[in-house]
């Protein structure tokens, strides 16, 4: 009796680990799962009172990405992403102070820019007993832009699989080589190296949620400027700190589980932000799902953002006038319906996002011209065979 | 700084009290589910942390950085 009841828990352990979802201790693919995602992303058209010259229009960009996870031989899994991308639009160029004196910006080219970005990512995940390690390779090529990069990484169940630790490192060196340089008087060629490390804990609080938290330092190098913009000169290191919170939580009355996540970021720019998001993964009978989703976002400005660019200065000062580098805050909404049918799982997703001076909790003296509202929807397909 | 050790420090102290809940493999079924998952959609995922880091200053969480792009 006690051989059958000791098979029949290794037996429920085996499934409770086999299954997709499970918090902490994880296991192989038993079978592949092949997924497409098609995206569209179009940011809003600039106001003539932001930009009085030139054109308006700002980034439209279609995305596709395919992503395959298969089962390899017993103990290892493979994954192979492939994403594509094609944009068009126009991007701040320079800004200088209107008539009213308030600041303006001047998007570039007559014509805008038109791009394409192609990336491959390969990684294998080899499972041990109480974890897994796992590492990948990718190239990333654009028009004027590429990176090849690797990561490692490896988890590792405690305290009867409770609780996980997992750490990885990553690796990307980048070329830039911006078109049209030397009729801009832009740099020909310049590089970057990042790399990254993470550390994170994860626990089950009990049998409806799971926690985690996660550090992660990235270290730049090289030229970390943007090569677009008339005059813009930064730091040629910077060093980001993020701290990660995720909550999970299952409510069996109401069939759905809340995702509650929080970072904390800062980097030696001078740059401290926090994001906040939750969503409901609402189940609507055993195959469909609403995601109702929920984000705010803000940070404080770098050290050496303008938002007038000042011509006149030596080129050794920083300068920048990239409404990314300001203070701001941005809010997004949107939602996912997921329709789940065996074999195949379809999803369809929207969201606005707003970003706004007047939303950031931080100080902000110099406020942008120029920060983004955008719409993004996207369509998924998941096939598993 | 001081206040990111202190409140770090706050949720590993949290963390070591509530690790004392045992939950056995066959009773976590609901945390099983993939709506359970921390990225139950990993194109989605993918996706938004690629948009989030070409418009907004802050990156990095609870993975290592990928590769760079012209986007940023």
């Amino acid at each position: 009796m006690k051989n059958i009841a000791s098979r029949n828990i290794i037996a429920l352990s085996s499934t409770a680990l086999a299954l997709p979802g499970i918090a902490l201790a994880d296991a192989p693919p038993t079978q592949s799962t092949l997924s497409y995602k098609l995206s569209n992303y179009q940011e809003d058209d600039l106001s003539r009172s932001e930009a009085p010259f030139g054109e308006l229009d700002r980034y439209d960009i279609d995305v596709h990405q395919f992503q395959l996870v298969s089962p390899l031989g017993r103990n290892m899994s493979l994954h192979v992403d492939a994403n594509y991308e094609s944009l068009s639009g126009a991007s701040p160029w320079f800004t200088s102070r209107g008539l009213d004196g308030k600041p303006i910006v001047n998007l570039s080219g007559a014509s805008g820019i038109s791009d394409r970005r192609s990336e491959l990512s390969v990684g294998s995940r080899y499972y041990l007993q109480n974890g897994s390690v796992a590492g990948n390779i990718g190239y990333s090529e654009e028009n004027d832009y590429r990176a090849t990069y690797f990561g490692l990484n490896g988890e590792r169940h405690f305290n009867n699989d409770l609780t996980t630790v997992s750490a990885g490192l990553s690796y990307s060196s980048d070329d830039i080589f911006p078109t049209d340089a030397t009729e801009f008087n832009r740099v020909l060629e310049e590089d970057k190296q990042s790399t990254s490390l993470f550390v994170s804990v994860s626990q089950i609080i009990n049998q409806l949620s799971s926690f985690q938290s996660a550090l992660s330092f990235t270290e730049q190098s090289g030229f970390l400027s943007d090569p677009y913009k008339l005059r813009d000169i930064r730091p040629d290191d910077k060093t980001q700190i993020a701290w990660s919170n995720s909550y999970r939580r299952f409510f069996v009355s109401a069939n759905a589980a809340l995702h509650v996540n929080y970072r904390y970021y800062h980097d030696d720019f001078g740059i401290s932000s926090h994001t906040s998001d939750l969503s409901w993964h609402q189940n609507l009978g055993r195959t469909f799902q609403f995601v109702p989703l929920l984000r705010y976002y803000n940070q404080s400005a770098a050290d050496f953002f303008t938002n007038v660019d000042d011509f006149l200065t030596p080129t050794s000062e920083y300068q920048s006038s990239d409404y990314r580098l300001s203070s701001f805050g941005a809010v997004s909404g949107g939602f996912s319906l997921i329709a789940d049918m065996g074999s195949w799982k379809a999803s369809l997703t929207a969201e606005r996002y707003l970003a706004n001076d007047k939303y950031s909790a931080f100080d902000v003296s110099e406020p942008s011209t120029a920060l983004v509202k955008y719409n993004r929807l996207s369509l998924g397909i998941d096939f598993r065979f | 700084m001081r206040q990111l050790r202190s409140t770090l420090l706050l949720t590993i102290c949290c963390l070591l009290l509530v690790s004392c809940a045992d939950v056995r493999a066959w009773e976590r079924g609901y945390l099983a589910r993939e709506e359970m998952a921390w990225d139950p959609d990993a194109l989605e995922s993918s996706l938004n942390d690629h948009i989030f880091f070409s418009k907004e200053a802050s990156s990095g969480g609870n993975s290592a950085a990928g590769g760079g792009c012209g986007c940023n």
